[in-house]
């Protein structure tokens, strides 16, 4: 069978993990801070998968040396597919995050120059391993546009996007809406419409998830593949077990994890 | 005699999750990188991702061959992961028939096309297991991670396998005696994998 996902995402930056608001980010705590707190480990028995994204600005060789470190150290008592991503432009940047553990790469800046990067990546790691990201934004006459650069520049309209990614090689796309992003409002389903009927890759969404019911609206969309939960503090302790447990009984194809004893 | 795992790790696949789990399932292990290096183990493992083609010449040419079929004949425990379980088999038909080690009889090749269920396999799937002692603890169709395009096709012999739905049914595990095939990742499946893996070093011999 197919299921769908609930993936859970953790934003880093400079030695630290952060809440995001429409992109304006809050310090909430390091590693230990992190393996230590809000049942994170205990939340993550009840994931699909774990994405996290190092949103360093322009993060130096000492910044992903450190990022690398955090992700060993968070890894240790986590068993789930990890995928990993900020800053990659170069297939030796790829190489560096395979080699730290990833399972898949996230690429943001690349999916957006057709680069010929994403090809030498898949010929090697398999396009299954790129989970292209695109951050998009509702401008004020209801057009949707795509940005680069934890959203500070305007790149393409997601349309245009869409149509283009599909030139380079990847695994699956994720759409994270700016406007959605921390807000805990549920998740916007408007970009699905520029997703054609004929798309071949998983679409998962990202921003916005609150409350159980945010999950059954979005993951019962036949476009979504997944959904991604930023949110630290929605789901606390048992919250994101109960979210998913809620959803399996109103019919959403999701495996059941259960607890069992070591 | 005190448990010791061996992880082959020939340079095909992340071997880092496979230790993260033994580490912490708190087994002594050794990374394995030469075929003579297999002294003093009980368990070994194989893990491996990527192309079969690729990794079964490696495999041949640094001779591991005879050394692996030993170790599985002296009755020590064998466990392939994902394509180190498509390994254990007669041959694979990825560009070509290369050969494998021969554990199980059998070949692998890719999945029957089938536009509802895309290329590679990949997410968590259910795994109907045959209950043996590999499977203590872990309820049946239970989730497990899988990434893969080509399946192993066992022909018949004794063994007790588990079966995975994707378009078609297949064998996502099997086990002969001491020698064990997962097409999953149980260092990426939650308590269940860490389960397994614990079952495969505390029950098995």
């Amino acid at each position: 069978m197919i299921y769908k996902r609930i993936i859970y995402a953790l934003l880093y930056c400079a030695g630290e993990f952060h809440l995001s608001r429409n992109f304006r980010l809050q310090k909430v705590g390091n590693v230990e801070w992190l393996k230590n707190n809000f049942g994170f480990g205990e939340t993550c028995n009840f994931i699909d998968e774990l994405i996290i994204i190092n949103v360093t600005p322009n993060p130096t060789q000492s910044d992903f040396k450190k990022y690398f470190e955090d992700i060993k150290k968070l890894k240790e008592k986590i068993f789930v597919p990890i995928t990993l991503g900020g800053g990659i432009r170069k297939l030796e940047h790829a190489k560096k995050f395979f080699a730290n553990g990833a399972d898949k790469i996230l690429v943001n800046y690349l999916a957006h120059q057709e680069s010929k990067t994403c090809k030498q990546i898949a010929s090697i790691y398999g396009e299954q391993s790129i989970s292209v990201m695109v951050d998009y934004k509702k401008e004020a006459n209801g057009k949707l546009n795509t940005f680069i650069n934890s959203g500070k520049f305007i790149s393409k309209s997601l349309k245009n996007f869409i149509s283009t990614v599909k030139k380079i090689k990847f695994g699956e796309l994720i759409l994270n809406s700016i406007d959605k992003d921390g807000t805990g409002a549920g998740l916007d389903l408007d970009c699905l419409k520029l997703i054609p009927e004929k798309f071949n890759k998983p679409v998962l969404l990202m921003g916005g998830a609150g409350k159980p019911e945010h999950f059954i609206k979005s993951l019962s969309q036949k476009k979504v593949s997944g959904i991604i939960t930023a949110n630290l503090f929605n789901f606390l302790g048992r919250g994101l077990e109960e979210a998913r447990n809620y959803s399996i009984d109103k019919n959403i194809k999701l495996v059941q994890f259960k607890k069992i004893d070591l | 005699m005190k448990k010791k795992v061996g992880i082959i790790d020939v340079g095909f696949g992340n071997i880092a999750s496979v230790i993260n789990a033994i580490r912490f399932l708190k087994h002594d292990y050794k990374v394995v990188k030469q075929p003579n290096e297999l002294k003093s183990l009980t368990h070994l493992i194989l893990p491996g991702v990527g192309s079969f083609n690729k990794a079964a010449k490696k495999l041949k040419k640094n001779g591991w061959h005879p050394v692996l079929k030993k170790f599985a004949n002296e009755g020590k425990a064998l466990l392939g992961i994902c394509m180190g379980m498509q390994l254990l088999f007669e041959e694979g038909t990825e560009h070509g028939t290369t050969e494998g080690l021969g554990l199980f009889k059998g070949r692998c090749e890719i999945f029957k096309k089938n536009k509802n269920f895309p290329l590679p396999h990949v997410g968590f799937n259910l795994v109907q297991h045959s209950n043996t002692k590999i499977w203590n603890g872990i309820i049946n169709y239970s989730p497990f991670y899988f990434v893969h395009s080509y399946r192993v096709l066992p022909t018949l012999e004794k063994t007790k396998v588990g079966i995975t739905d994707y378009g078609e049914k297949f064998i996502s595990f099997i086990e002969k005696k001491n020698i064990f095939g997962a097409q999953f990742h149980p260092e990426k499946s939650h308590r269940a994998g860490l389960v397994l893996l614990k079952n495969f070093v505390e029950k098995i011999r």
